[in-house]
């Protein structure tokens, strides 16, 4: 493992990195690369970047928009100067040897000068070609000259050269005419670049179903048959039909839709015999979505097995399903068929062997997720293996390095997955490039310059309000214009306008221009949250020349149109009340000076298991000093209770190997028999105390990781502890690597899944275990192919390429029961302690009770996470229900915390595989060497100060104050209180108790929370 | 009176029931629409002045949500509110106004649904009491003056030092308990309470 990181660095590597695509992965990868100081070439196929999530309406299992969580990082990684964002460009070929490749890449004209261009429209307005709207699946029309979307990175308007008439007939251009910016190239020709950098991440997405497999089911034939991007493409405000679910076929509302799973996935006809792990997911957000457009629609789903195993994601599903009354068929209906009176056919047969038909209005086909279909061109580019469904090689122990070192691959490329899968990935895959490149950290960065700040403290409150729509996020239920209208009244507003989005970049920079134009000195945006959002609005600023506190957000989304969905009027009403409270927050906003704090570059990682090894290692690696705490005698973990991986290798090998690196590195410092008493201090500057046998040992550091895992869920059930014949997995693992693992007599063995999961115990799913059933399966069965296996389960989760076990098993002749959590198996002992035990459940298959006698009855348990209480009491981060860590953003900011500088991997966040352990923990351990690598951090400045003519120097904050932030100076008379803006984190308990009021806080000033509730007061 | 919609002013602090009210809405829990929310770091942060600031500029209700005691941000700033709510109540007693109408309660950033839970319950109740006056049988504008009043009551040094004591005592016992807590700013507040507002109504 660790490929990369072993190899010794050549002489002078370079501080740069080539990211292979520009879509959620990429884009990821790019941004965390420059957070650790390398510079960024990112190239991308199309015309902009954003890939397939800034296609998607909506995500699961949160149903946040898509493009509102994904405009800010594109927005951030067009404005980063470290990052050389190439449109049009393909790699071509890469020579060299890792920290000092040459990338051959060839850039495709755009035809539209990327740096004159303003993106006003106008070529495409006078565009006389149409064609197909990509980006609306074709659903919709475009002209040759156009940009996918609104929001699109870079915002530049670019030329089909297929389409277009003056390329292809010299005749026409008129955009040339048209565009007063004259940014019009027709004679662009195509440039290829030598770019030097020290690694490579391939980040290049997913390939398409084809339109064959497609047709199968009747698209392209039935009009109403849509692939499930279409459907996404049709629920979008910004999509062909303006959010509208319309049938293609009458645009009449489609009353009774189907969706159609594992299309294209777990079908060995197509050659796709993986399970594309996110459809079963993303069908139950669209029937969500679907419903929400038309609550009288009927929803039915078909399914093969129902896959969601993600975090949180069978709770959500649940949810949805009961709230939407989904009707949920374990069937593959194997064809529509048009029945010539605008209905579509299904016919399909249940389990019970029976046959069913009946009519739908629309039918939705959730296709899976493909290797790209230049896959092989890239391989080959690239110089890395394919596996043999063209996705990239790559190893259990090592999942983000491809078979060439230095060469990393994340995302869709290294295996169907989900959103904050591939981001986790683009973090490890980060940290990985880093700590090859860590000697030339920073050799190829240039300074972010942002104009001098206006001063405007003379000036009078001019306000600019700023009411997004969110697509319909918001819009759909708020009266945008009228907030706007009712914006431009308010006192102190000289400006206020509606944006379809806010967040896109070619409003940053409209904003920029209107800041500058009307000479605004305070800004409120009414949209979003500020938990996400403000941050990028506040760079707007900065780039506007204006302080970024002069910055006040009004939430009308997630706690206005989001939440009253069914009262547009009453939440109008709220979004008018919320800006004009915004509004007189603002006019009492002033400028506050930027603060810049060092850092203790050095790290924590609380847990020796292999999230917190690989964590550790990956931190050293890039340089930075790192301490580890494990509560046990030695390193390991739970993977030590492992014998086999699905390939055949033993991890406990692997792990001991890792732990005895990580025990020998010059910068980890290991503490065994070691817990955490006490974190204080924020990130840059935490002080931890360590306790150990010894005493106790106090250490600085400016980053955590939790790593503190999981163990599995001990069962009661099931004659579990009471009979030699009953084991889980685990044990069951034990036993296999022993040197008798079977006995001669041992003729049948039943498993019994989600034992303690899904269920009463662990609401949760556990996500290892039918793929760990299915490998002690195969394990079995190669050691007695005689042996007859039966497993009962409820869904059998082989997602990705478990599939491939799942297929092998059934080959085999293990014999898949399926069971409902209402009707589980049930164990009776054997007549004596020698006779078999009797399993008794129902067949589905034959409709009735079958007794099956075994002779070893296998428990798949789920994963328990270490209890975090304590924990997460002293680090003030939140847990879930079920006792995870909860990340800062389940899509965005999968291994951060809620609190700057604490990050988490493995179990302690959710139930993974070791794989995805490993990719994780790499990714905590780049996110947490951002701080590390820039050296200090620049918090917002939100500190308290003191009037020293009010205080009468009592000392009552001084006591309050959890910080030791504020102090009173005894030796000066008389005695006045001081903040110390390092250490002060804003939370204003001495301002609530200062007896005379001689303290006020930054931004939540004592003036401008009683101007908002004042203007509260005021209700319209 | 079926008609009548509250209204209500919250104060949530940032890490806890702000984004639990974000997780909501990204969950699409829905709730009733009477709540308008100031979003402040800490719910130490509240001045005593800001809930009697709120009823007085017109909330027939008002709110503060936090973290779950022992699981605020800032360690202990919840119980510092938890001091700062028993003074408004004490107030609000004083004035005449039903307690009803000031409600401190937690839901942890994890809590979406709890926070929904929490607001639809606190904004049925609020309607229940009508509005300000109502359902304490006072002239509304004369309780509003009085509440102003009030306001400017919790920004003087004397009560200050009171609450400064009570918070002390709190932290030296560790008893953070609700009816501990009063009882603590009931001692050290009464008196000067008495004097700048007068006794009880009730």
């Amino acid at each position: 493992m660790h490929a990369s990181i072993s190899t010794p660095s050549t002489t002078q590597a370079v501080g740069a990195v080539l990211v292979v695509g520009g879509g959620v992965a990429g884009v990821q990868a790019a941004l965390d690369l420059t957070g650790l100081g390398l510079k960024v070439y990112l190239i991308e196929k199309s015309g902009a970047i954003g890939g397939v999530m800034a296609r998607l309406d909506k995500t699961f299992p949160t149903n946040d928009c898509s493009l509102c969580i994904l405009a800010p990082k594109l927005v951030e990684a067009g404005r980063d100067p470290n990052i050389e964002i190439l449109t049009k460009s393909e790699l071509i070929s890469l020579d060299g040897a890792p920290g000092n490749f040459t990338a051959k890449i060839s850039k495709q004209p755009r035809y539209i000068d990327e740096e004159v261009c303003t993106g006003c429209g106008q070529c495409t307005l006078y565009c006389l070609k149409q064609i197909g709207d990509d980006y609306n699946e074709n659903l919709g029309i475009s002209n040759a000259a156009h940009i996918d979307y609104a929001q699109a990175v870079p915002t530049s308007y670019y030329i089909d050269a297929k389409a277009c008439l003056m390329l292809n007939y010299q005749t026409c251009g008129l955009c040339a005419v048209a565009c007063q910016a004259k940014a019009i190239r027709f004679d662009q020709k195509e440039e290829i670049l030598d770019l030097a950098v020290g690694s490579v991440i391939l980040a290049p997405g997913l390939g398409r179903i084809t339109k064959e497999v497609l047709g199968r089911y009747g698209w392209g034939k039935f009009a109403d048959v849509l692939s499930a991007f279409e459907h996404e493409r049709l629920m979008c405000a910004s999509g062909p039909t303006g959010g509208a679910i319309l049938r293609p076929s009458d645009k009449k509302h489609p009353k009774k839709i189907a969706f159609l799973q594992c299309i294209g996935s777990r079908d060995q006809t197509c050659g796709n015999n993986y399970c594309s792990s996110v459809c079963c997911m993303y069908a139950i957000k669209q029937a969500t979505l679907a419903r929400e457009h038309d609550p009288s629609a009927e929803i039915t789903l078909f399914y093969m097995d129902i896959r969601t195993h993600g975090k949180g994601f069978d709770a959500a599903r649940e949810r949805a399903t009961i709230e939407n009354n989904f009707r949920v068929i374990y069937a593959r209906p194997p064809r529509v068929e048009d029945v010539f009176d605008g209905g579509l056919l299904l016919t399909w047969a249940t389990e019970d062997g029976k046959h069913h038909y009946e009519k739908f209005d629309m039918v939705v086909l959730s296709q899976g997720l493909e290797s790209p279909d230049d896959a092989e061109q890239l391989g080959q580019a690239a110089g890395i293996d394919l596996n043999n469904y063209l996705f990239a090689q790559t190893g259990n122990y090592s999942p983000l390095a491809t078979s060439r070192s230095g060469v990393y691959v994340i995302g869709a490329f290294q295996g169907p997955k989900d959103i904050p899968d591939s981001v986790t990935q683009a973090g490890g895959a980060a940290a990985l490039c880093s700590g090859q490149l860590a000697a030339a950290r920073g050799t190829e960065m240039t300074k972010a310059v942002f104009p001098e700040e206006r001063d405007i403290s003379s000036e009078e409150p001019r306000i600019g309000v700023f009411v997004c729509h969110c697509g319909i996020n918001i819009a759909g239920v708020v009266d945008v214009r009228a907030v706007r209208d009712y914006a431009r009244e308010l006192p102190g507003v000289v400006y206020a306008t509606d944006n379809l989005y806010s967040c896109s970049q070619d409003t940053q920079q409209h904003l920029i221009n209107i800041i500058r134009e009307h000479r605004l000195n305070r800004i409120v945006v009414s949209a979003c949250t500020p938990r996400t959002h403000e941050p990028l609005f506040q760079a707007t600023l900065r780039d506007a020349g204006l302080n970024r506190a002069l910055f006040e957000m009004a939430n009308i989304r997630d706690q206005c149109s989001w939440v009253h969905m069914q009262e547009p009027e009453a939440a109008t009403d709220k979004a008018r009340d919320l800006v004009r409270m915004a509004v007189a927050k603002a006019a009492h906003l002033t400028a506050l000076p930027e603060q810049q704090l060092p850092v203790t570059p050095s790290a924590l990682v609380i847990g020796g298991g292999l999230a917190g090894m690989t964590a550790a290692l990956t931190i050293a690696e890039q340089g930075f000093p790192t301490t580890l705490v494990e509560q046990g005698d030695t390193l390991g973990g739970r993977t030590l209770l492992l014998t086999a991986d699905r390939f055949g290798k033993d991890p406990r090998l692997t792990v001991t190997e890792l732990a005895h690196r990580v025990k020998n590195h010059p910068r980890i410092s290991v503490r065994t028999r070691a817990t955490v008493a006490s974190v204080s201090g924020y990130v840059g500057n935490f002080t931890t105390t360590i306790a150990e046998k010894a005493g106790s040992e106090v250490v600085n550091h400016g980053v955590m990781v939790i790593a503190t895992g999981g163990r599995p869920y001990e069962p009661k059930q099931y004659l579990h502890g009471q009979s030699e014949r009953v084991l889980t997995q685990l044990e069951l693992e034990h036993r296999l690597a022993s040197s008798r693992p079977l006995s001669a007599k041992m003729k049948q063995v039943v498993m019994i899944q989600c034992v303690g999961s899904r269920g009463a115990d662990l609401v949760y799913c556990s996500r290892v275990c039918c793929g760990q059933a299915l490998k002690n399966a195969l394990r079995l069965k190669a050691l007695n192919p005689e042996l007859t296996i039966f497993i009962y389960y409820r869904d059998m989760r082989a997602y990705g390429f478990l599939e491939d076990d799942y297929r092998q098993a059934r080959e085999l002749g293990v014999i898949f029961i399926r069971y409902t959590p209402e009707n589980p198996p049930r164990v009776l002992r054997g007549h004596s302690k020698s006779s078999p035990l009797k399993v008794i459940g129902y067949d589905p298959l034959l409709g009735e009770e079958v007794e099956l006698e075994t002779d070893l009855l296998v428990l798949s348990v789920g994963i328990v996470p270490e209890d975090p209480s304590i924990l997460s009491r002293m680090l003030k981060v939140p847990v879930t229900a079920d006792k995870f860590y909860l990340e800062a953003h389940v899509k965005l900011r999968p291994v951060d915390m809620a609190v700057d500088g604490i990050f988490v991997c493995g179990l302690a966040h959710a139930p993974k595989s070791m794989d995805e352990t490993i990719a994780q923990a790499q990714a905590a351990a780049g996110r947490a060497c951002q701080p590390l690598s820039r050296g200090s951090i620049s918090p917002e400045p939100i500190v308290s100060h003191v009037d020293p003519e009010l205080c009468i120097g009592c000392g009552a904050c001084e006591t309050f104050c959890p910080y030791k932030a504020i102090t009173i100076d005894k030796a000066v008379k008389p005695r006045k209180a001081q903040t110390l803006t390092a250490s002060c984190k804003g939370c204003g308990v001495c301002a609530a108790r200062c007896p005379t009021m001689a303290i006020d806080m930054g931004r939540f000033t004592f003036d401008g929370i009683m101007a908002q509730i004042n203007a509260f007061g005021e209700s319209v | 009176m079926s008609d009548y919609q509250p209204k209500i002013l919250g104060f949530l602090c940032n890490w806890c029931c702000y984004t639990a009210a974000d997780s909501a809405g990204v969950g699409r829990y829905q709730y009733p629409p009477n709540l308008r929310v100031i979003r402040i770091m800490c719910t130490g942060r509240l001045d005593p002045s800001f809930p009697l600031e709120g009823l007085a500029a017109g909330a027939d209700a008002v709110f503060v949500g936090g973290c779950h005691p022992g699981e605020c941000h800032y360690q202990d700033g919840n119980y510092h509110a938890l001091v700062t709510a028993a003074l408004v109540h004490e107030a609000l007693t004083r004035l005449g106004v039903n307690q009803q109408r000031f409600l401190i309660d937690w839901a942890s950033a994890a809590e979406g649904p709890n926070f929904v839970k929490i607001i639809t319950q606190f904004t049925e109740q609020a309607a229940k009491l009508g509005p300000l006056g109502s359902s304490e049988r006072l002239d509304p504008v004369l309780l509003r003056q009085n509440l102003a009043m009030a306001a400017k009551t919790a920004r003087d040094r004397k009560i200050r030092m009171g609450l400064i004591n009570a918070s002390k005592e709190m932290m030296k016992s560790g008893d953070f308990s609700r009816t501990a807590i009063a009882g603590l700013v009931h001692d050290k507040c009464n008196k000067v309470l008495t004097e700048l507002i007068g006794e009880s109504a009730l």
